[in-house]
């Protein structure tokens, strides 16, 4: 059973207001006990309860900043959570964003199985994928070329196809429905909507609110890193559209009832 | 702990291939392909040969295949620590999408040099059988724990110097000084006996880099094994750098992402 469960969970950052310091600032800092280099705390997440079950089609919507893909990456796993705790059972695949982590010498051939390895394929089983992605790809013989050359627009097309390739037990999805031109997006439209019926659970960040009314059955709508609102799809995406047209929003019922649950 | 090792077996077809794109990268823009990773070495050699072989009046037949082991675990040794400084930022792109075992990054870059080492000590092997008569090959077997050592070694410096750049951005730089000041501290270019008869002894008895060249040279230029001392040092340093290592990984790993 595919699960994800937030407990409680913050996720504060702790930048610098300069560069990091060097060493030898650092030693001499510290032995003169003076610090020009205070560190800022960003709170990010703040006391997130989440749980989403099998079956569940979890959109999540915000203004820029609000948490959004910071969320997406905790439940990725990628940002461990500084306060509460996180749990998921299954296979996690992501897509966020599409065209970091190619290889630029490598070809395309060479980074499809980067890639797949690092999803947990083995050489038997992306052999077997290998084709199925430069078909869909449309990329040709620009394949055997180092992707350092290809376009942006044809990255995107290898990464999309290589990322939708997989089986995915869990998908995160951070706005990546815009791929490529026309044609391709279409045909990346289509794909995503085979992805998202054979997923057993799909969280997806975006400002569609179109698609995410098409996708999803649950919404949540965050808020300066809080949870502002949860419910259906269709009531959450009502009330933000209402705040989002400058008209006073209905008080935020959320906030008062931290634990969401999303039974499907 | 194993669970952990078993992430890391899990994705090595990942790590496995980066290594060999980084190999196929590096011989790819040369037309020497692998020989231009020995070039570096043995010109070296042959440069310092000329030159030391005549100041300190060393026999050449013994001295070239003395110093190219010297430069060839040198090498290995600066490779680990300053390419290592930048396994992480290297593998920043996959450490943002994917929450792999961080370990995998400063492995790819010990792989990577170990290659390298790999193919010189067979270039020194060769050698000092064309100069000195077929060797002492039982002895060989003597390097199989020095290089698993050595591995274990290299690993654990890259994990550290790539945490310790990812939190200060100084530490190559200062890596390549201490380098340098432990190039001129090691007998490398130098027999340990010079130091000796100088009254300068300490120097090759407190350097654990010392006994690891002790360990590779014994076997290879005199096909005797090597006593036990070295060993105990080079485990013991071992031991101390990989704990070291552990232990950063243990605390630091889930965190280093907010450094990059």
């Amino acid at each position: 059973m595919a699960s994800i469960n937030l407990e409680n969970v913050g996720l504060t950052f702790s930048l610098q207001e300069h560069r990091r310091v060097a060493l030898k600032d650092y030693v001499i800092k510290r032995l003169f006990l003076r610090s020009s280099n205070p560190v800022m705390r960003v709170p990010a997440l703040q006391n997130i309860n989440l749980e989403v079950h099998e079956g569940d089609r979890l959109g999540i919507i915000g203004h820029n900043g609000a948490g959004k893909s910071t969320l997406l990456k905790v439940l990725a796993g990628v940002y461990p959570p500084t306060e509460g705790r996180r749990l998921v059972n299954g296979q996690i695949s992501s897509l966020f964003d599409l065209t970091l982590g190619f290889e630029p010498d490598a070809s395309g051939w060479e980074n499809m199985a980067y890639r797949g390895y690092l999803q947990g394929e083995t050489p038997r089983t992306i052999r077997a994928k290998m084709q199925a992605i430069a078909d869909f790809s449309e990329l040709g013989d620009f394949l055997n070329t180092p992707v350092r050359y290809y376009s942006s627009g044809m990255t995107v097309r290898l990464a999309f196809s290589i990322a939708t390739a997989i089986d995915p037990e869990i998908l995160l999805i951070d706005e990546v429905l815009s791929a490529g031109d026309l044609s391709f997006q279409r045909k990346a439209g289509q794909r995503m909507q085979e992805m998202i019926n054979k997923a057993r659970l799909i969280v997806m960040v975006s400002h569609d609110l179109g698609g995410l009314k098409k996708f999803c059955n649950r919404a949540i709508w965050m808020d300066h890193g809080r949870v502002r609102m949860t419910g259906s799809t269709d009531d959450v995406l009502a009330a933000y559209t209402v705040k989002m047209e400058g008209i006073t929003p209905p008080a935020p019922a959320a906030n008062e009832t931290p634990l969401i649950k999303l039974a499907s | 702990m194993s669970n952990y090792l078993a992430a890391i077996w899990k994705c090595r077809y990942f790590w496995m291939s980066l290594v060999q794109m980084d190999l196929r990268t590096r011989y790819r823009r040369s037309a020497l392909g692998m020989g231009w990773s020995l070039l570096h070495p043995i010109v070296m050699t042959a440069v310092l040969c000329t030159v030391f072989a005549k100041l300190w009046g060393l026999n050449i037949r013994e001295y070239a295949p003395f110093l190219l082991v010297g430069m060839c675990f040198w090498n290995y040794i600066s490779a680990v620590t300053t390419h290592g400084c930048q396994c992480l930022f290297q593998g920043e792109a996959y450490i943002r999408q994917y929450p792999a075992p961080m370990a995998i990054y400063p492995l790819r870059t010990m792989l990577g040099a170990s290659v390298h080492f790999a193919i010189a000590l067979c270039v020194v092997v060769l050698l000092t059988w064309i100069f000195n008569g077929f060797g002492n090959v039982p002895a060989l077997f003597s390097l199989a724990p020095t290089l698993l050592l050595l591995l274990m070694m290299g690993w654990s410096m890259a994990v550290l110097a790539g945490f310790s750049t990812a939190y200060f951005p100084d530490t190559q730089h200062l890596s390549e000084v201490g380098m340098q000041i432990l190039f001129y501290a090691t007998p490398v270019i130098y027999p340990p006996e010079v130091l000796r008869k100088k009254g300068l002894g300490w120097i090759a008895d407190f350097n654990p880099l010392a006994s690891f060249i002790e360990l590779l040279r014994e076997p290879l230029l005199n096909g005797t094994v090597p006593g036990p001392k070295p060993y105990l040092i080079a485990l013991l340093t071992v031991a101390i750098v990989s704990t070291a290592a552990a232990t950063t990984l243990v605390r630091l790993q889930q965190r280093i992402i907010f450094q990059l």
